[in-house]
């Protein structure tokens, strides 16, 4: 048993009493200081009978309560049933306190009725909850506007609307003594490997804390290496991209309460994929991948080049460049490393004070950030231009990358490269380089290769890696997930003379 | 016995192990080497040597047929005894730390001749050290996927090497046999270090997923190697003079000096740079096979133990001492002797061995 569960939290094994006032008192004792909840006494009139009716008011949904909760317990007259009489979707049998509390602080009101040793279960959540919206970090042109909201059933609902096949299962699991969020992995059965659905169920049974509030929370207790820089889950927001994984083999976790979805196993280069890459014409698809992996290294790599070059290396610059760099130094009283980390500093609290204020301001400080600083430190001598160049071009090459955590990844990996670029010039970054490759091949996903497609190399992976080649050649599954069904698709196109 | 299972490599990893210790640091010297045994005709003896290698790859691979589902060490203990498995450990250790050694200081001194001159080596060493460390930890699979990587990551690198043919002169290479063959039979002797590391093979056999096609995989090793020798010591000998080849002491980098483009004004800094990588290849294979013949030695199923103790003292040790450019032409040249020994001479006695074993005791079974 985890000591942390208090002496007030702990199980109450005990059974609902059949008597009302017994389990009036209970409840009382049960939920002290609770304001927010509402005791409705009632007579039942089809069997005459006495009843209570509890809720937290907000969780509610109060027309739900009054119309098919109380209208037809109060009115309904008929034959004496099994079933009471109420309207609502579902109705759970519970038998223990354990249960009822739960169903309770989950949204349900609770119907305790003299003389049954049970309390019902009706459902008739209904909280604050916002509208569906596109999602705010990845958004697409060409896929739906539909993004994941605050509620683990919705979302479900989401996702179930582009699969509408019976082999799409969810497995539900409980985690956190206090928050009891409700985890739900969904797999296609006849697809997905079930070794690794055995291992993220493992882990996530494996994980006893008080509460999850975020997926991102449970992403890091169940990720293979926590000490990395590099996300090895996937979170999204979009039930399209939630729902073309599935397909491919893979397993989505959904937290309830959350609105970003769990991605599992995935590849370094999953985090270079885009949903609107499926809709697009497959050239163009194949172009922005491309410059996606230009755009990470340059990000990662371009102020370490710069610092390297200048610092180390000059003698590579072209005469007349070289020249024109010399012009620009000249002015600058620090060494490239400090001017390189002053305006990389800068670029980063310029990005974070742009996200925490409110759009009109945001936009103010990008116009203040850039233009401002930018052409003010150069003509003040503090920085050259080149460097002002440098940086513009990192960060809007960082924009570039759809995935958020590895926009992340790579900004600290930008950092620890241009200390090794100060120092070692382009030894430093080679081996920087070499570091990165052997940890990315190293890694695991789930268990399975985080660097497939290109180490190990999968060759019949790469058509959707690197470039995507067009969907109708598209007729297996990637590898790296191991699916049970490789084959997705049949000839999907008229070939020669058919037509 | 130790499982193999989850551990397996691919062919194409195999190949990629066994020619990336191969081509690794000797290339840069090559074509000095053979000039100067054999002037211009040094390509020939590099066809003689490749052909020697093959019978030395090939007898290896046969003496692990016998025993495919354990290393070396094991056949050894189980034909022979258990003494000569340890000492053939404890020797083979110490050849793999030799080839190592070699290997991290040869790209120290090139790194420092072209891109740090003022950096200390016992800096310079741990730094190499650290990307090792991140790969080899994770066994024998990382270490293969991470030369695998390296060989398609360079494969643009021969592609540069054509640029220079623009000045190229062919009629240095005429008269052929120019000499006789004598030179060119001495040359072969200058062969031998850079086709080092089949030996690998002793080791690694068992993690192969297709051992049927091992054969088929040093031959194809062997012949990559000897072909990007072929190519870039004819390349460095149309380029330089019969007499220049003498002079340089890596023509492999001088030889890109010739290269101009518009945004860059000397590639060779970049390329010694990026050749860090396939400098990589000698030394990051063999840090895994030391710690693992340490490991087998000491009865251990983690490399981890023998991996950090050898990485600490190799950082601690090049503080106090690191060879100077004389003292490492000498330790490659003894390579050279001990090299032919362990990899050439070993290998056919040992086959040699085996097939009369396995006839006497056939002798004897039969009535």
């Amino acid at each position: 048993m985890p000591d942390y569960k208090t002496e007030q939290n702990k199980p109450h094994s005990d059974c609902i009493s059949s008597d009302l006032q017994h389990n009036l008192a209970k409840i009382q004792q049960l939920f002290t200081e609770t304001p927010d909840m509402i005791t409705r006494h009632l007579t039942i009139k089809q069997s005459g009978r006495q009843a209570v009716l509890i809720y937290i008011d907000g969780l509610n949904d109060k027309a739900a309560i009054n119309d098919d909760v109380l209208r037809p317990l109060q009115q309904e007259l008929g034959e004496d049933s099994q079933e009471i009489a109420v309207t609502v979707g579902h109705v759970g049998h519970l038998s223990s306190w354990e249960q009822a509390e739960l169903a309770f602080f989950q949204g349900n009101s609770l119907l305790f009725i003299d003389g049954e040793e049970q309390a019902y279960a009706l459902d008739t959540k209904g909280w604050p909850q916002r509208n569906i919206e596109d999602p705010q970090l990845e958004s697409s042109l060409k896929g739906a506007h539909q993004g994941f909201l605050e509620s683990g059933d919705l979302n479900i609902a989401l996702i179930r609307r582009y699969i509408p096949h019976r082999g799409l299962k969810i497995k539900r699991i409980m985690v956190g003594e206090r928050g009891r969020t409700i985890v739900s992995i969904m797999y296609i059965e006849d697809i997905a490997n079930e070794k690794y659905m055995a291992e993220l169920e493992r882990r996530i049974r494996q994980i006893k804390v008080d509460a999850i509030i975020n997926t991102g929370e449970l992403c890091e207790f169940i990720e293979d290496n926590p000490f990395s820089l590099f996300p090895q889950l996937i979170t999204t927001e979009r039930p399209d991209t939630t729902a073309s994984q599935l397909l491919q083999g893979r397993c989505a976790v959904v937290v309830d309460r959350s609105p970003n979805v769990l991605i599992a196993p995935v590849t370094f280069m999953s985090f270079f994929q885009n949903i609107d890459d499926y809709s697009s014409r497959w050239t163009i698809a194949t172009f922005l991948r491309l410059l996606r992996m230009f755009a990470f290294i340059t990000a990662a790599f371009l102020p370490a080049i710069y610092i390297s070059v200048v610092s180390y290396h000059f003698e590579i610059i072209p005469l007349k460049l070289l020249l024109t760099l010399g012009e620009s130094r000249g002015q600058v009283p620090f060494p490239p490393f400090v001017e390189a980390i002053l305006m990389e500093t800068t670029l980063e609290l310029l990005r974070e004070a742009g996200i925490r204020l409110p759009a009109p301001v945001g936009q103010t400080v990008g116009i203040v950030g850039g233009i401002v600083i930018g052409q003010a430190v150069v003509q003040a001598g503090l920085i050259s231009n080149v460097m002002v160049i440098v940086v513009a071009f990192t960060a809007i090459s960082s924009f570039i990358l759809p995935n958020y955590d590895m926009v992340a990844a790579v900004r600290l990996i930008r950092f620890i490269l241009m200390i090794l670029a100060s120092m070692f010039g382009f030894v430093g970054l080679v081996i920087g380089f070499m570091t990165m490759f052997g940890h990315i091949i190293a890694l695991k996903s789930l268990g399975t290769s985080y660097g497939s497609p290109i180490a190990p190399v999968r060759l019949a992976d790469l058509k959707d890696t690197l470039i995507r080649v067009p969907l109708w050649l598209m007729d297996k599954r990637p590898l790296s997930t191991a699916p049970k069904q490789s084959k997705r698709q049949r000839q999907s196109r008229v070939q020669g003379d058919e037509e | 016995m130790k499982s193999y299972v989850g551990k397996q490599i691919t062919l194409f990893q195999f190949i990629a192990i066994i020619s990336g210790s191969q081509v690794s640091v000797a290339v840069l010297s090559l074509p000095k080497r053979l000039a100067e045994a054999a002037d211009t005709d040094g390509w020939i003896a590099l066809i003689i040597g490749w052909g020697l290698s093959l019978i030395a790859g090939l007898s290896i691979v046969h003496i692990m047929k016998f025993h495919p589902n354990g290393n070396l060490f094991d056949l050894l203990s189980e034909y022979i005894g258990k003494w000569a498995g340890k000492l053939a450990a404890l020797l083979f250790a110490l050849y793999f730390l030799y080839l190592m050694y070699d290997g991290l200081v040869r790209t120290i001194l090139v790194t420092k001749t072209w891109l740090l001159p003022t950096t200390q080596s016992f800096i310079l060493m741990p730094l190499l050290l650290i990307p090792a460390y991140s790969i080899v930890r994770h066994g024998i699979r990382n270490v293969a996927r991470y030369a695998e990587l390296v060989i398609w990551m360079s494969l643009w690198i021969p592609i540069i090497y054509l640029f220079t043919l623009k000045h190229a002169h062919w009629l240095y290479l005429l008269p052929i046999v120019k000499n006789g063959w004598m030179p060119v039979l001495a040359a072969v002797k200058s062969t031998i270090y850079p086709m080092l590391g089949m030996v690998e093979i002793f080791v690694i056999y068992p993690h192969l997923k297709y051992k049927q096609y091992a054969g088929k995989g040093i031959v194809i090793a062997n012949s990559i190697t000897a072909l990007l020798y072929l190519f870039v010591t004819l390349t460095c000998y149309v380029y330089f003079s019969p007499e220049e080849n003498k002079l340089y002491n890596d023509p492999v980098i001088s030889v890109l000096k010739s290269i101009e483009f518009k945004f860059i004004e000397r590639i060779e800094v970049p390329f010694i740079a990026f050749y860090l990588f396939i400098f990589s290849l000698i030394w990051v294979p063999t840090i895994y096979l030391v710690s693992f013949c340490t490991a087998w030695l000491f009865k251990q199923d983690s490399i981890i133990v023998p991996l950090r103790v050898l990485i600490i003292s190799i950082a601690i040790g090049t503080y106090f001492y690191f060879p100077t450019y004389n003292v490492s032409t000498y330790l490659a040249n003894t390579l050279n002797s001990v090299g032919f020994i362990a990899e050439y001479i070993f290998p056919i006695c040992m086959l040699s061995f085996l097939w009369l074993s396995k006839l006497w005791r056939k002798e004897r079974s039969s009535p």
